[in-house]
């Protein structure tokens, strides 16, 4: 064969270009870095569960070394109309398969290894405990599965795993005592000697068989009529005995197994029950008056009429929604929520902006215009959001008091795109 | 013809071949069974992988209740069509095992593939259930009796019916109870918390549900009873699927009539021949 190759194709070119063929696939698969979350529609990732007070206990560790996540949700009192309500919740594991082995979950410090029903419009804690397993830079989130909504991802961060896979061990003990040094190959000697017998056994029936001329010449012979010739007295008494071995070898490894294993469970199918964290005084009524998003200008704009009915004056601090944490950078207390090391992508510099950031005292009603313009709409793509079918916006507004205490509102409703005409001076190739 | 001369001959079940056409026939026997092999280990193994799935998969799905029902209805499928063309064509009963050692081979290798090499899970957590024994249950009854509806009825049942006891050395080290966060589990149940399936939450799990207090809470002996009981209906179904597909039927190619090379010149009532 010639060609491309130049010359004749020998069997070790052949190998030699599909050996090229193979590196060049190979180079070509990347890693998974993250979950698909901006892919999310942005009435999922804005209106379902919000994530706050979201820590990584470390962003570098070890093989087997623990990995804490803590962090509070709120579900949104705003909850979809096409999403199931959050009935039957889980606490998931926002990682890229089981790169790490979740050791423990909790939700408000009941275990949460099952699922359980949420109740919208109020808060809860979570923590879950991981144990790193394979080495690499690993995009971790708090997540929460929601039947028939899905998976519900909150904030990422970027935790670097160093050491070696083949060091990760699972220890457990048994209620009954039994020390098992790893879960990952905990009963895998057994089940590769049971499939391994009951392949052996299973050949050597087939041989018995397959040893003779099958196809054709068994073929003729039943076309003749004559097919009780094929099968022999010794074909017989050979089914016969591996059916008499194969029925003793199973109620002898079935008694084997109940004697090694007395004192077994079944796997365990509840629902956990989970009550919300206290519900504070609701001292700031807030109604959402007009919102718009400026395309071009990728600016989100809330208008929203606050009453402070609370005892202490108070000041739009931050407003979070999408796991995306837009905060005022006059509000100190704001600023002092922010962690050093909380992942940058997920606090955009531009921030919030408010046009009045005089205190509202308490007992008055002022309505803030709240500016949040950066980039980050784009990245994230929540301007998807104008091609939603219910085309709305929420997130939390965090307001904070004088003595710097936090308060939390829900601000949600329509949200109208304006496509804004550049000016011709703003225009390229413009006199 | 020219007789041939008796070295050059052979017997073969009673008809005489030429040695040549023996080893042909052999050689025959060979390219058959290895394309056989690959495609009934793919076929079989999409279909069980579909029907069976999850269940099979991992082991916090491996329960009392669903797991031993559905595997074995789904399993007993290709082996009963498979024996169909194995017994009735060339009287060989080795259908379902050799049915079901393909699937299992597919399984090891998905398992070894996609699920430890590609996606990292332990072999702890997605080791596949055997099914050969039911298989040679199903194959040796009907050797030993020769009539189908009694291996459906006899092999079915049993085919059914042992499925978790044969799984059962295998499946009771992952049974062994644990504490975990003041709540009791089974090694299995955490064995599928720990390592995490991304898109797949705990409440998708269908495993164990509601009450047996009439049986006593024997959930896998009842289980296995239903499964063998659908197991004889399933074989009998897939019997007759069997029978259908292995119909020796010809198209006539009328493409060349189509494109104006050939007229088909037999009647349109000889064209179709089914």
């Amino acid at each position: 064969m010639v060609g491309i190759f130049g010359s004749r194709l020998t069997p070790l070119r052949l190998v030699a270009w599909l050996a090229v063929f193979v590196s060049l696939i190979g180079c070509s698969i990347g890693s998974a870095y993250a979950h698909g979350e901006r892919n999310q529609e942005p009435f999922l990732r804005m209106r379902t569960a919000h994530f706050y007070d979201v820590k990584w206990s470390t962003y570098k560790l070890a093989v087997n070394d623990l990995l804490t996540i803590t962090g509070k949700f709120r579900l949104f009192t705003d909850w979809p109309n096409n999403l199931p309500l959050p009935d039957k919740v889980f606490l998931g594991s926002g990682t890229a398969g089981p790169v790490f082995a979740r050791v423990e979950s909790y939700i408000n410090g009941q275990p949460a290894i099952q699922s359980g029903k949420l109740e919208l419009d109020r808060d809860y804690t979570f923590k879950i405990v991981y144990k790193a397993r394979q080495p690499g830079v690993h995009h971790v989130h708090a997540m929460l599965n929601v039947d028939g909504a899905g998976a519900i991802l909150g904030p990422g961060a970027w935790i670097d795993v160093t050491g070696k896979e083949s060091d990760f061990k699972l220890p457990v003990t048994t209620l009954d005592g039994t020390k098992i040094a790893d879960l990952t190959s905990w009963g895998v000697g057994t089940v590769v000697k049971w499939h391994a017998l009951w392949f052996v056994i299973a050949l050597a029936y087939m041989l018995w068989f397959l040893r003779k001329p099958m196809l054709i010449p068994r073929y003729l012979v039943i076309t003749e009529g004559n097919e009780d010739t094929l099968i022999t007295r010794g074909d017989r008494l050979w089914g016969l005995f591996f059916l008499v071995a194969a029925v003793l070898i199973v109620i002898g490894g079935f008694q084997w197994a109940s004697a090694a294993y007395p004192r077994t469970v079944p796997l365990q199918s509840g629902v956990f029950k989970v009550d919300p964290l206290p519900q504070g005084p609701r001292t700031i009524d807030i109604k959402l008056e007009k919102a718009t998003y400026d395309v071009p200008g990728r600016s989100m704009k809330l208008e929203v009429k606050v009453t402070n009915n609370g005892t202490e004056p108070i000041q739009a601090g931050e407003f979070a929604t999408a796991g995306i944490r837009f905060v005022n950078h006059s509000v100190p207390a704001a600023m002092a929520e922010v962690d050093p090391v909380y992942p940058k992508e997920l606090v955009p510099p531009g921030g919030l902006k408010v046009d009045n950031d005089a205190p509202i005292q308490p007992g008055e009603t002022r309505t803030l215009n709240l500016d949040m313009t950066d980039a980050a709409w784009e990245v994230e793509r929540l301007t998807a959001l104008l091609n939603d079918p219910d085309n709305r916006v929420g997130g939390l507004l965090f307001f904070f008091d004088s003595d710097g205490k936090r308060l939390i509102t829900n601000v949600y409703g329509p949200i109208v795109p304006i496509f804004t005409k550049l000016e011709p001076t703003n225009q390229v190739g413009a006199d | 013809m020219q007789k041939m001369a008796d070295s050059e001959t052979v017997q073969i079940y009673g008809v005489t071949w030429s040695k040549w056409s023996a080893a042909l026939s052999r050689r025959f026997d060979i390219l058959v069974a290895i394309v056989l092999f690959l495609a009934v280990l793919s076929a079989f193994h999409l279909h069980f992988m579909l029907l069976a799935g999850d269940w099979d998969f991992w082991i916090d799905w491996k329960d009392r209740q669903w797991w031993p029902t559905l595997t074995p209805i789904v399993a007993i499928t290709f082996p009963a069509a498979l024996q169909y063309v194995f017994w009735e064509k060339f009287r060989l009963p080795i259908g379902a095992t050799f049915g079901i050692v393909c699937l299992l081979i597919g399984e090891w290798l998905a398992r070894a593939g996609g699920f430890y090499l590609w996606s990292d899970f332990p072999f702890s957590l997605i080791w596949p259930a055997t099914l050969i024994p039911g298989a040679i249950v199903l194959d040796t009854v009907l050797l030993l009796t020769g009539n189908f509806l009694l291996t459906a009825i006899v092999g079915g049942m049993g085919f059914g019916l042992i499925f978790y006891a044969e799984n059962w050395p295998m499946l009771a080290a992952y049974r062994l109870p644990m504490e975990v966060m003041n709540s009791m589990v089974s090694v299995g149940d955490y064995i599928g918390y720990a390592f995490t399936r991304t898109a797949t939450p705990e409440y998708s799990r269908l495993i164990e549900r509601g009450t047996l207090r009439t049986f006593g809470g024997h959930s896998a002996a009842i289980a296995a009873f239903f499964s063998g009981f659908a197991c004889v209906l399933m074989y009998l179904l897939w019997w007759y699927i069997g029978m259908f597909l292995a119909r020796v039927v010809w198209v006539p190619n009328k493409l060349k009539t189509l494109m104006g090379f050939k007229k088909d010149a037999r009647p349109a009532s000889e064209v179709v021949v089914v």
